[in-house]
């Protein structure tokens, strides 16, 4: 059933893109695409985030919501996996959320497998484990050269890596932003969203 | 108990003249005196003793966090500013100024709960801080600049996540209507601290924290704030970010009377345009930090400033929609009020200043010639244009109006002076600041409400700051279809009881107006009073937003009943203090008498908290007059309610034990503003 991702499908992909359809969209019957070279297949995330940056407030309570919900409690936007990017003259925000890429340049950089896909919450979203976790920032490294900021973060005090897991499946992100620019999709089909379709939204 | 957290624990010391930095700890003040008011009071208390002037190096300029901010705590992107206030008029004293945006959230995660300034750079310098590490800069290359460039010179060095509070051409001209301007349009404006850091050669204050806030409790900060936010506000429409998506919502801020984004309250050319997507022009609600409400709008153009204003800077020239009736709130009304930000003027006192120079013009007490302004075409650009640049660099009259409106009045004296005093209701030594809501609907329209004068003449800057009270009168008119001009006030009394009991212990209170209507009734007046202070002191030092808090008024449901246990809730889960309401006024009663003893130090007694005569002169829409004589009785009750003595409306050294300032008694006991008996 699952079937690579080929040229036609990516062209179709980039041409939606640019059409403003917000940059996730799902088509096909997609449910995984190929990714290692040693023939290793990755599933397509099921749960996405969308979001829609004319809406924005610029309130920043998802990056508050995030880091407090999945930090313990310690409250910074520098925790957030959620982050908003402001030019605060020109009034221009931009909710940046992890793309939960079909072909995650992160879960491909990680050396010791501690980035997967959590089958667990039915969510198939790119995850760390933090106890394989070493601390190495490639999966950073790798996500900066397609998305800025990096979806993967660090935290320096924990020596870890972090980045969006949806909340195990309902993200306290789009539950807690007042405007209403936050929105969850779920496709039992995947979504065929961020890289190598999107990369830099 | 100790706190598990909220505030970080560090207080940045810098002294410019000897450019020496050093930290102390939080916890010296906290929590006794909770963060921001709080704080920044007993710091002034120890540190600025009346003799300092305002303009002085020994003046302190305190920033002060709460331990509410860089946490999801809903409208926790406020601080406080706090010093002795060059606006205060005749005679400087201590006050304090709030300041929205995203500039304390900043402040926190870069590991400071608040910043003390003193002493005067050499030449002009700004401060670098990031994550416990503060630098004194050399500013010359932005001296001069207007806030939006400097910000984005200091952007273009530290990068676009610093959060800058800056000055203006105004602020480093030492005018005493100078404010501290944040991003594109959050100011603290009242009280004039623009001037008093250009007074010591202080540009800009830009700050970057990677690190974070603790919260003790962080489900419990969450329930709390999904609770605040279903109350507040509701998504938008996909279509209109102005409209909730639940039909029938009213966003909970005004009394419900009032929603996201300022400029949809202004029709008139500008909204036009931005309604018009064609036109280039656009608007959006933008929020302060984890604002959930977002009332401001950010209005961009081709041919605008674009930023975001809010009340004063929206309304501060609206003579232009006078000089152009057709054309509305135009482009002309925002720009105005942007060359206002970008110079760093208060607006708020533009809005006395520019009525009051009109009135003048119009009783031929000035003229164009000797003043240099337009006066003639007041509402067109050309003379909002000319004074504001006029005031920022101190040029010819603007020089005296760069004083502010009241100095700039008693100066004229005469009749200018007559004129005057229905912008400045405060009478005595401790006016200078804007009439607020002294008659509810503005003066002279609008009708009397008993505790707006006695609310107005106690405090130490303009009341009703804090909405809480008018809101409610305002919540209870809408929901029955009132506005102010229509307003009949018995009518709205049956709706107040129910909300007047849950947030003032008293039905009664609701019942402004004795029975035939054509009297006030003050009976309840001190006590309402009393709890109002308490209310604004804590949200101003857990500090949470003016405008939702205290939550007296739910516009969304049949009895209207607030919540007021909304702000010792958050602060519960943000420290893992227990605070239950008493304790909560009782800490509110405790900061109120310290800020009376500041202006006590500074020579406040009784006799100035008085409104000009003028003020019992004029009757109300109803026909009602504030009278003298109820005021003087409320004031007693209210100096007796407080432990203070009524005679001089000076705190007494027993009540000030009482509230753990034992270091006030003795020294109040030591400058002889204390009775002898109570010295014993």
């Amino acid at each position: 059933m699952a079937k690579e991702v080929d040229r036609r499908t990516l062209l179709r992909g980039l041409t939606l893109c640019t059409l403003g359809l917000g940059g996730v969209f799902a088509f096909g019957d997609l449910l995984e695409i190929l990714a290692f070279p040693s023939g290793q297949k990755i599933a397509l995330a099921k749960t996405v985030i969308f979001t829609d940056k004319k809406l924005c407030s610029g309130c920043r309570i998802c990056e508050m919501v995030c880091s407090n919900f999945n930090s313990n409690g310690r409250n910074s936007f520098f925790l957030a996996r959620i982050s908003v990017e402001k030019d605060y003259l020109k009034g221009d925000y931009r909710p940046k959320v992890c793309l939960q890429c079909a072909d995650p340049p992160c879960l491909k950089a990680c050396p010791v497998g501690a980035l997967r896909v959590d089958h667990l919450k039915g969510t198939y979203a790119r995850i760390v484990d933090e106890k394989a976790c070493i601390g190495c920032q490639e999966c950073v490294k790798a996500c900066q050269q397609y998305f800025r900021p990096s979806r993967s973060k660090f935290d320096p005090q924990r020596k870890k890596a972090f980045k969006c897991h949806l909340c195990f499946g309902d993200p306290e992100c789009v539950k807690f932003c007042p405007v209403g620019a936050l929105r969850v999709e779920r496709s039992e089909r995947g979504f065929l969203v961020g890289y190598p379709v999107v990369q830099e939204d | 108990m100790n706190p598990r957290g909220g505030w970080v624990g560090k207080i940045l010391r810098v002294d410019l003249t000897t450019r020496k930095i050093s930290e102390t700890s939080t916890f010296d003040y906290v929590p006794n005196f909770l963060g921001g008011r709080g704080l920044g009071a007993k710091i002034c208390w120890d540190e600025v003793p009346p003799e300092v002037r305002a303009f002085d190096p020994e003046n302190r300029l305190v920033i002060a966090t709460g331990p509410l901010q860089g946490t999801l705590a809903p409208t926790s992107g406020r601080l406080m500013v706090l010093g002795k206030s060059p606006q205060s008029s005749p005679v400087e004293s201590f006050t304090r100024s709030g300041i929205g945006g995203h500039f304390s959230p900043e402040l926190k995660w870069a590991g400071y709960d608040a910043i003390i300034i003193r002493g005067k750079a050499s030449k002009p310098i700004y401060l670098w801080i990031t994550d416990q590490k503060a630098q004194i800069l050399d500013a010359t290359h932005l001296w001069g600049l207007d806030t939006y460039r400097t910000q984005e010179m200091i952007w273009k060095l530290h990068g676009n996540k610093t959060r800058v509070m800056v000055i203006g051409k105004a602020g480093e001209n030492l005018s005493r209507i100078a404010c501290i301007l944040t991003d594109s349009g959050d100011a603290s404006g009242q009280g004039g601290f623009g001037g008093v850091m250009g007074s010591k050669n202080l540009k800009a204050i830009a700050v970057h924290g990677t690190r974070s806030v603790d919260v003790a409790k962080p489900k419990e900060l969450m329930k709390i704030t999904h609770d605040i936010q279903a109350l507040f506000s509701r998504k938008s429409l996909k279509n209109n970010p102005y409209e909730p998506e639940e039909k029938g919502f009213k966003y909970n801020i005004w009394g419900g009377g009032y929603g996201r984004g300022s400029l949809s309250l202004l029709p008139g050319e500008l909204l036009d345009l931005c309604n018009e997507p064609s036109s280039g022009y656009s608007q959006n609600p933008d929020g302060c930090f984890a604002c959930p409400v977002s009332c401001r709008s950010h209005v961009k153009g081709p041919d605008i400033t674009s930023g975001v204003a809010f009340c004063a800077q929206s309304y501060m020239y609206l003579e232009s929609m006078i000089h152009e009736p057709e054309k509305g709130y135009s482009k002309i009304t925002w720009q105005a009020a942007k060359l206002a930000d970008l110079l760093g003027i208060n607006a708020y006192e533009l809005m006395a200043i520019i009525p009051w120079l009109s009135d003048c013009y119009r009783a031929k007490l000035i003229t164009e010639e000797e003043t240099g302004l337009p006066l003639r075409e007041i509402g067109s650009w050309r003379f909002i244009f000319t004074l504001l640049h006029k005031i920022a660099s101190r040029e010819g009259f603007g020089d005296l109006l760069a004083e502010g409106g009241q100095r700039a009045a008693l100066k004229l004296g005469g009749k200018a002076e007559k004129l005057s005093l229905m912008y400045y209701p405060r009478a005595g030594n401790f006016g200078g600041y804007r009439e607020h809501w002294v008659y509810l609907g503005g003066f002279p329209t609008g009708y009397a409400v008993p505790p707006l004068a006695l609310m107005w003449v106690l405090d130490n800057r303009d009341a009703m700051v804090s909405h809480s009270y008018i809101s409610m009168l305002w919540g209870a008119a809408f929901a029955i279809g009132q506005d102010a001009l229509t307003a009949v006030p018995e009518k709205i009394f049956p709706l107040l009881k129910p909300v007047m009991k849950a947030a003032y212990g008293s039905e009664e209170a609701a019942e402004f107006l004795g029975p035939d209507g054509k009297s006030l009734n003050w009976k309840w007046v001190a006590p309402v009073v009393k709890r109002y202070h308490e209310h604004s002191l804590l949200k101003d030092s857990y500090i949470v937003c003016d405008i939702l808090f205290p939550y007296l008024f739910n516009a969304n449901t049949s009895d209207h009943v607030g919540d007021l246990s909304l702000e010792s809730r958050l602060y519960s889960a943000v420290t893992g203090m227990e605070m239950g309401l008493k304790e909560a006024y009782q800490k509110g009663e405790r900061l109120c008498t310290l800020e009376r003893a500041l202006a006590v130090r500074d020579g406040r007694t009784r006799k100035d908290d008085i409104l000009h005569d003028l003020y019992f002169e004029k009757e109300d829409a109803g026909g009602r007059k504030y009278l003298q004589q109820d005021l003087e009785r409320s004031k007693s009750e209210y100096y007796g309610l407080m432990g203070w003595d009524v005679e001089t409306g000076i705190p007494t050294g027993r009540t000030l034990k009482r509230l753990g300032l034992k270091e006030v008694a003795e020294d109040l006991g030591k400058r002889g503003f204390q009775r002898k008996e109570e010295l014993r």
